[in-house]
């Protein structure tokens, strides 16, 4: 089944709307934006893509823009090619219905490794050539023979230290702890990416917590959730948890890093605090569709190029997307180090997410999840 | 004559429920003058600020256009269908009839998240799934309702034997609608048309499932905002819009007693 | 062409719109239960399995019932003080009942966020009066969406009530007052017992509003109040599963039925729905 989590890519587009607002993003980028919700008539959109220029497929919003400012703008200075954006989402039905239907018009799609499996199997991507990619400017593990990690994204631990008289939780233990540490705590209102925590607060070493999910260490996880359920509220999406934060209605929670990287700079000094121990690290992929328009070759080129370490650390900065390549890790700047996902001291502390597990367990997970939540 | 304690349990009950309806709705006025960013009463000070942001930007505008223009295309359908239905009804007044006038209440039976599945699965195979026309269709059926109830209301007051001497001295069926039944029920069907109206301005279950990005209303772009944004800029909106309801309101209450 | 089928063309295009995009896809949802992912009752049986569905349906009817008591107890204040007192003022006070009944159940959402949350205005004063010392939570819980859903459904309780009371006659309570009854008493058994109809009326309606309701909830709910119709939302936001969110949508269909046939034993569901002011 599909486990890419869409929601998360969404959600980048939803973080345009707000770098607009704060000045970070310029005002044609955020008519782009504007074109990618409807607003402003797309250009050319759904035409056959010239095999002059390159179009990759991404989930609109900011992450649109970002992506055609700071890979584009390189890609284009590189090999002359005009780069475009369209943030119409790779999901693997769409992608599958435009290679059977012989009209590709997308190069390279932004996607990951649960869809990137799908795809795989549909027979609809194309493998990478690692002749022109180089598989060890990855992250271990994300340099697959159809995909490769594009960036790092992960689940931290938020808290704000102004409403926690005893101190700020330390790890997934403390934030059971209602004694020492009472206040509200936000989840995601999804399963994927919070059993985690419950299993780590049960004290299991965190290369083991897949291994103790079978189904009693399900139960058990789900058992912990129940336990601190009315101090629990849920977020639905990524900008639900960074209201949650800004309105001071949570203590603490579970959120993305992404969010936490705007919200370091919204919350006043002080008051806010990210911590990735016993975080969960998720990559990003990028995939090549077959039969893409602009050849192989030029896709292959595109995500080479995009790994090189300053754009990472560019495009980091502009969105907190966290480079993929460790040699990037070492130079995003020491203050913005803490909240990069991807810094090799945080990755440390983090479970790397199981696509495998929750492919397997998402839908029964779930069921059980939200009946120790609800009620 | 004294008041009684009844009196005065009762009148002092009535104001106190009263202010509980009233009073939470215009909390939503000083917010919106606030000088802060963040959602709250003013500081140091009454700011315009958020109404500018409103004003300043497409994506509200453009929003509020849109749920213009679809409140008043589907006013204007549901209510020339809805009076259609009413008075052939009315003129059959028949145990079908009655069963038609059942039919055409079920959506307000039907809960919300139910209906708009339902949409969703067959907008899906029209085609119609982000479309304006698609958003239109849903509400019209969302609003019929509301115009049958008001128009068949008015037609009760109607004296049978009007339309039927018209008839006698030969006027045409169309002719009769025109000229003797319209007039006669036209309070029914103002009021049923911005039943319609307000039915497909205030509509967000429906759109949540049957747009994506190409259609964006209204309480759309206002679900989307309580949901993410910090900012008062909702204020300034739900503030215009509840001015725009006390003003209709105020002016419907006159009407009535002239 | 006779007079009849005239008549039915008249009616005929809001009818046939209304079967054809309408009742045709909301019984499809039947279909939809028992063909996906695969033919058979599977959904079924999952839904009578699982116990967060149980939570969830006892958790709306328990909302539902606590809204619409609240909604009647308040309503029939109004109702009855504004047709019996009201004189002068019943306009002001009719046209502050239909204020919020014209404003969004958006807006209204968004303002008792703004009042109920944790920094809200009604936290914050209190902490200012010295009244509290920590934030109550009022919000993202049961008493949030109570409250909200109370202020939604108040006004659909009122103008039941209100229309029927203006149809009796004070005629009674007078002579029952003339023979010496107290105020109290003649309220309470003369009355009372003529304004039944329209508090069942009200009562009915705000029931099955209440049965389906979603923004307020999913607004104000913090997620952990999960009534029946955004537990449906869930399933389809979150795991795409049209099976079992289709199969809900029956039992809250088949729900809201049985509630509307066993209303119908003592309330005139003509005048409830049918001849709705």
């Amino acid at each position: 089944m599909e486990t890419t989590d869409e929601q998360f890519k969404i959600d980048l587009a939803e973080i345009a709307v707000e770098k607009y607002k704060a000045g970070s993003l310029s005002r044609r980028g955020f008519l782009t934006a504007l074109g990618a919700m409807g607003l402003v008539p797309l250009l050319g959109k759904g035409a056959h893509a010239q095999a002059s220029e390159i179009v990759i497929c991404n989930w609109g919003g900011a992450a649109s823009d970002i992506l055609a400012d700071v890979l584009g703008t390189a890609y284009t200075a590189e090999t002359g090619i005009p780069l475009r954006v369209d943030g119409a989402g790779p999901s693997p039905g769409k992608v599958r219905a435009m290679v059977e239907s012989g009209a590709v018009v997308w190069d390279v799609l932004d996607s990951g490794a649960g869809s990137a499996i799908v795809m795989n199997e549909a027979g609809v991507i194309q493998p990478i050539d690692y002749d022109i990619v180089d598989a060890s400017k990855v992250l271990e593990g994300t340099a697959l023979p159809f995909a490769i990690g594009n960036y790092l994204f992960g689940y931290g631990l938020a808290t704000n230290p102004t409403m926690l008289p005893n101190g700020v939780p330390q790890n997934w233990a403390d934030v059971w702890d209602v004694e020492q540490f009472p206040g509200i705590r936000t989840f995601r209102k999804s399963v994927r990416g919070q059993l985690e925590s419950a299993v780590l607060a049960m004290g299991i070493p965190k290369e083991d917590v897949y291994d103790f999910l079978d189904e009693d260490g399900l139960r058990a996880a789900i058992a912990k959730f129940r336990e601190l359920r009315e101090n629990i509220i849920v977020w639905g999406s990524g900008s639900e948890s960074q209201n949650l934060f800004l309105q001071g209605e949570v203590a603490m929670g579970k959120i993305w890093s992404t969010r936490a990287f705007l919200l370091k700079d919204q919350m006043e000094p002080g008051t806010f605090e990210l911590s990735f121990e016993g975080g969960v690290l998720q990559p990003g992929m990028w995939a090549v569709p077959q039969k893409n328009p602009a050849g192989t070759e030029a896709a292959m080129n595109f995500i080479a190029l995009t790994q090189d370490p300053d754009l990472q650390i560019e495009w980091f900065n502009a969105i907190g997307n966290a480079p993929i390549n460790p040699e990037a890790a070492a130079k995003v700047p020491s203050e913005l180090a803490a909240w990069n996902p991807a810094d090799a001291a945080n990755v440390a502390k983090m479970v790397i997410y199981s696509d495998e597990w929750y492919g397997k367990n998402q839908v029964h997970a779930e069921e059980l999840y939200i009946d120790a939540l609800i009620g | 004559m004294p008041r009684s304690t009844l009196h005065i349990f009762f009148s002092t009950g009535c104001w106190m429920v009263l202010a509980f309806l009233v009073l939470p709705i215009l909390v939503v006025i000083p917010v919106s003058f606030t000088d802060t960013a963040f959602i709250g009463l003013p500081r140091d000070g009454l700011s315009l600020q958020h109404y500018e942001t409103f004003l300043r930007s497409p994506k509200w505008l453009q929003a509020c256009l849109t749920s213009m223009w679809i409140g008043v295309l589907v006013a204007g359908i549901s209510t020339i269908l809805g009076t259609l239905f009413c008075i052939g009804v009315w003129f059959l007044s028949d145990r079908a009839a009655t069963i038609a006038r059942w039919v055409m209440i079920v959506p307000i039976l039907v809960p919300p998240v139910v209906q708009s599945l339902g949409f969703y699965k067959f907008w899906v195979v029209l085609g119609l799934i982000d479309t304006h026309v698609g958003v239109i269709l849903a509400h019209t059926l969302l609003a019929l309702p509301y115009v049958t109830i008001s128009v068949f209301a008015a037609l009760t007051n109607l004296d049978r034997r009007i339309p039927q001497a018209a008839r006698n001295l030969g006027a045409s069926l169309p002719m009769t609608i025109l000229t003797v039944i319209m007039p006669s029920i036209r309070p029914g069907m103002i009021a049923g048309a911005l039943f319609a109206f307000t039915v497909s301005f205030d509509e967000i279950v429906g759109v949540l499932f049957l747009t994506v990005r190409r259609v964006e209303t209204l309480p759309k772009v206002i679900w989307d905002g309580i949901q993410e944004s910090i900012d008062p800029v909702i204020a300034a909106v739900a503030t215009i819009l509840v001015a725009i309801t006390l003003f209709v309101t105020v002016f419907g209450l006159r009407g009535r007693k002239i | 062409m006779s007079e009849k089928t005239r008549y039915w063309m008249l009616a005929l295009p809001a009818l046939a719109l209304m079967m054809i995009f309408y009742i045709w896809p909301v019984l499809n949802i039947f279909g939809i239960s028992l063909t996906e992912p695969e033919p058979g009752f599977g959904n079924y049986t999952r839904m009578f399995d699982s116990n967060a569905v149980k939570v969830s349906f006892v958790l709306t009817f328990r909302i539902a019932a606590i809204t619409t008591v609240f909604c009647l107890l308040l309503g029939y204040i109004v109702a009855y003080t504004i047709t019996t007192y009201g004189g002068r003022r019943a306009p002001l006070m009719l046209g502050l009942v239909l204020l919020p009944f014209w404003v969004s159940v958006l807006v209204r959402s968004f303002a008792w966020i703004v009042l109920l949350g944790r920094s809200g205005l009604v936290n914050d004063t209190m902490m200012d009066w010295g009244i509290i010392e920590t934030p109550l939570r009022l919000m993202h819980n049961e008493l949030g969406v109570l409250i909200s859903m109370v202020h939604v459904m108040l006004p659909f309780a009122i103008l039941p009530m209100l229309a029927n009371m203006r149809g009796i006659s004070q005629s009674h309570m007078m002579a029952a007052r003339g023979l010496g009854a107290s105020e109290w008493r003649a309220f309470r058994e003369v009355y009372f017992p003529q304004t039944l109809p329209g508090v069942f009326s009200g009562g009915l309606l705000v029931f099955v509003l209440s049965l389906g309701f979603f923004i307020t909830p999913a607004l104000l709910g913090g997620g952990r109040v999960m009534m029946i119709s955004e537990y449906i939302s869930y399933q389809i936001q979150e795991l795409l599963r049209w099976g079992l969110a289709t199969a809900l949508s029956s039992a809250l269909l088949v729900a809201t039925a049985l509630v509307l046939i066993v209303a119908g034993n003592f309330v005139n569901l003509r005048k409830t729905f049918l001849e709705r002011k």
